[in-house]
C-alpha cells in the first residue's frame, strides 16, 4: 500500500513509513530518548529529501514530548524561568537554523551540512557515553556506588556573569547568559538536524548549569514541545520542507513502537542501556560518515530550483 | 507503571487521529475516481488540439472515394485528466489513432510509420556534480538549465533514426540529443561548453533512470488497415501539469500529418488540498500541522488522567 506524500511529492510505502516510526519508537522507549536523532537519519538514508525530512520531523518530536511535557507539569518538574529563557534562546537559534537550511538548500550543500552535523555530534556524544557506560560497568562489577553529578558547593565561570536571575525550582541563582545560549544552540541544531536536542540539552543543564536532575526532564521537554513546534511552523513557511502525511505516519508508528520500547527497558540496566545506546549513536554517526567518504555511484544529481534561485 | 498506560493512551489518540486522515484521504480519493469515471463520458472535456483544420464528413468522404488523396493522422489519448491521489503510484495511458486514407494493405505491411512524442512540463532544473574535496565528496558545481521538460516519452513503429531525417529530429526537438532546454541566465558558476555537455548529458541519463525520459523504439503497432496505438507509462515521480502528445506519420521519411493532444495531470483529493494549502498558506499549514500534533499529545494525557482515576 503506497502513499502519495504531498510535500515530499513521492510516493512512499503506507507500510515501511509504519514500521520505521515503530522501530525508532521502541528504541526511543527502550533507551528514553527522543529519538530524532534516529528517525531523522532513518528517514534521509531511505530517501526523503533530507530538508523535508528535518522539518517533518521536528512535528513528530513535538507530538511525541507533549504528552511527557505535560505528565511533568503536573508534577511540577517544569522550571517555567529557566525553560522561558531556554526557549527564548532556542527560538531565535531556530530563526538562524531555519534560514540556514534554505540558504544552504539552495546552495546545493544542505545534504553534506547535515551529514557533517551528524557525523560530528553523534560521534562525540557515541563516544563519551560509551566511555562513560564502560566506566559504569566496571564500577558496578567493582561494587562501587554511582557518582553524584550535583557539587552545590563548587562555583565556575558561570557563577561570575551578569543579568543574574533566580530561577526557583531549580534553587539556583545564575546568569541568565547560559541558558540562552544554551538554548540557541539548542535552536540552531534542532532546526538544521531535525532534533529535539534533548542529547545537548540534558547534559549541559545537568553539568553545566548544574540544575537538579529531576527538573532537567521536565524543563527540557517543555522547552522541546514549544521549541519544536515553532520550528515546524518556521520550516513550513520558510523552507515549505513539512509534510503532515508523512508526519502522521511516522506519530502512528512511533507511539505503538514506544509501548513495546518501554516495556523492554524495564527488564535491562540502565548502564547497558547506555552502552547499547551509545554504540547505536556510533553506528548512525558512521553511516553518514560513510555517506561522505564513499565515492557516489553517480557524481551527478537533479533538483528542482529552489525559492526562484 | 504511570507513564505506560499514558503512552497506551497516547497511542490510541494518535493512531486514531492518523487512522481518520488516512480514512478521510481514502474515501476523498474514491470519491475523486468515481467522479473522474463519470466525467470521462461528460461532454465537458478539454478540446483536442488538431493542428490541421478540421475536415467536413462531405470532404473525408470524398477524400476516402480518391485513392491518391493525402494521409492524415488522428489521435486521442485513453485518460486526457490522470488525477493524481494519495494514492498515486503512476500510471498508463494510451494513445491511439487512425490514418485516414490509409493505403497500407495491411497491418504488418510497414507501410506507415508512427512517432509518438510525450512531452511534460518544461521546468527549471539544477544538475549538480559531486567532488572529492579532502576525501569528502560534496556537491561543488552546478548548472540550471530552463524548459526542461519534467517528462519525455518517444514511441514508434520502428527506431527513429530509421524513420526520420536528421534534419526532422533537430527541428522537431524529436530524440534525448534534440532536447531544447538551454542553460540559464545568471549561472552560479561560469562553465565552459565541455562542462554544459556533461550536464546535459547528466540530466538526460538520470532522467532515463528515473524513468522519466522513455524510449520505446516498438511500442507503437497497427491494428488492422488504419488504426494504431501505443502505451506510455507514467512513473509515480512524474510531475504533475499539462503533458503534449504530438503524433507524426511517416512514409518513407517523409512527414505526411501530424496531430497533437493535451493530457493533463492533476492532483486531486486530500493531496490537492494538502499541497495547494502546504504551498499557498505556508504558515497557516506549519499551525495547523502543530496543532495536529499537540492535540494529539494532549487528549493522550487527558485521556491518561481520565483512566487513572
Amino acid at each position: 500500500m503506497t502513499f502519495y506524500l504531498p510535500v515530499a511529492e513521492m510516493s512512499a510505502n503506507v507500510l515501511v513509513l509504519l514500521a520505521m516510526g515503530g522501530a525508532v519508537g521502541f528504541l526511543s522507549g527502550l533507551f528514553g530518548v527522543g529519538g530524532g536523532f534516529l528517525m531523522t537519519p532513518l528517514l534521509i538514508f531511505s530517501g526523503i529529501p533530507p530538508a523535508v525530512a528535518v522539518g517533518t520531523e521536528s512535528a513528530q518530536i513535538a507530538a511525541s514530548s507533549v504528552s511527557g511535557a505535560f505528565t511533568q507539569w503536573r508534577r511540577k518538574n517544569v522550571d517555567l524561568q529557566l525553560g522561558l529563557v531556554l526557549l527564548a534562546g532556542g527560538i531565535i537559534g531556530s530563526v538562524f537554523g531555519v534560514r540556514l537550511v534554505g540558504d544552504l538548500r539552495r546552495l546545493g550543500v544542505f545534504d553534506f551540512f547535515v551529514s557533517i552535523c551528524y557525523v560530528t555530534f553523534l560521534g562525540v556524544i557515541g563516544t563519551l557515553m560509551l566511555i562513560e557506560s564502560i566506566n559504569a560497568m566496571r564500577r558496578a562489577r567493582a561494587g562501587g556506588g554511582a557518582v553524584s553529578a550535583r557539587r552545590p558547593g563548587q562555583h565556575s565561570w558561570i557563577h561570575g556573569l551578569p543579568l543574574k536571575l533566580r530561577f526557583q525550582r531549580s534553587k539556583l541563582y545564575i546568569s541568565a547568559i547560559p541558558p540562552f545560549m544554551l538554548g540557541l544552540f539548542v535552536g540552531l541544531l534542532a532546526a538544521i538536524m531535525g532534533v529535539g536536542g534533548g542529547f545537548i540539552m540534558v547534559p549541559a543543564m545537568i553539568y553545566l548549569l548544574r540544575v537538579p536532575t529531576n527538573i532537567v526532564v521536565g524543563t527540557s521537554l517543555f522547552q522541546i514541545v514549544f521549541l519544536t513546534g515553532a520550528t515546524t511552523v518556521l520550516h513550513a513557511s520558510y523552507n515549505q520542507t513539512v509534510d503532515v502525511v508523512l508526519a502522521a505516519l511516522l506519530m502512528v508508528g512511533g507511539v505503538i513502537g514506544a509501548q513495546f520500547g518501554t516495556v523492554a527497558g524495564e527488564r535491562l540496566k540502565a548502564e547497558q542501556l547506555r552502552f547499547l545506546l551509545a554504540a547505536l549513536v556510533l553506528m548512525v554517526g558512521l553511516r553518514f560518515a560513510w555517506q561522505l567518504v564513499a565515492p557516489p555511484t553517480d557524481l551527478y544529481s537533479l533538483s528542482a530550483a529552489v525559492g526562484g534561485a | 507503571m504511570r507513564w505506560r498506560r499514558e503512552t497506551c493512551t497516547t497511542l490510541g489518540a494518535i493512531a486514531a487521529i492518523a487512522i481518520g486522515v488516512l480514512a478521510l484521504s481514502a474515501t476523498d480519493g474514491l470519491a475523486q475516481a468515481q467522479k473522474r469515471a463519470t466525467t470521462k463520458q461528460a461532454p465537458q472535456r478539454p478540446p483536442a488540439v488538431a493542428k490541421e483544420a478540421p475536415h467536413t464528413q462531405i470532404e473525408e468522404i470524398k477524400r476516402e472515394q480518391q485513392p491518391g488523396a493525402k494521409e492524415s493522422v488522428q489521435a486521442d489519448v485513453s485518460a486526457r485528466n490522470v488525477a493524481v491521489t494519495s494514492s498515486f503510484n503512476g500510471t498508463e495511458i494510451v494513445i491511439f489513432g487512425a490514418v485516414d486514407n490509409s493505403q497500407q494493405p495491411s497491418a504488418e505491411s510497414g507501410y506507415y510509420d508512427v512517432l509518438i512524442v510525450v512531452e511534460g512540463v518544461p521546468a527549471r532544473l539544477v544538475v549538480r556534480r559531486k567532488n572529492n574535496v579532502a576525501g569528502l565528496w560534496l556537491n561543488t558545481s552546478s548548472a540550471t538549465f530552463d524548459l526542461v521538460p519534467s517528462y519525455y516519452a518517444i514511441a514508434s513503429t520502428r527506431p527513429i533514426d530509421e524513420i526520420t531525417t536528421e534534419e526532422f529530429r533537430a527541428s522537431h526537438g524529436v530524440g534525448f540529443q534534440n532536447l531544447r532546454f538551454t542553460p540559464a541566465f545568471g549561472q552560479a558558476q561560469a562553465l565552459s561548453t565541455e562542462d554544459l555537455k556533461d550536464f546535459r548529458q547528466a540530466i538526460v541519463r538520470l532522467k532515463l533512470k528515473q524513468g522519466l525520459y522513455v524510449q520505446d523504439q516498438y511500442s507503437v503497432a497497427f491494428i488492422g488497415k488504419s488504426l494504431f496505438r501505443a502505451t506510455i507509462e507514467l512513473p509515480a515521480n512524474v510531475t504533475v501539469g499539462p503533458f503534449e502528445t504530438r503524433v507524426y506519420l511517416f512514409r518513407d521519411e517523409k512527414l505526411l500529418s501530424q496531430y497533437t493532444v493535451r493530457l493533463n495531470l492533476e492532483r486531486e483529493g486530500l493531496e490537492r488540498h494538502l499541497h495547494a494549502f502546504a504551498f499557498g498558506y505556508p504558515t497557516l499549514y506549519g499551525l495547523m500541522t502543530v496543532a495536529i500534533a499537540i492535540a494529539a499529545g494532549l487528549a493522550a494525557s487527558a485521556m491518561f488522567r481520565k483512566a487513572a482515576h
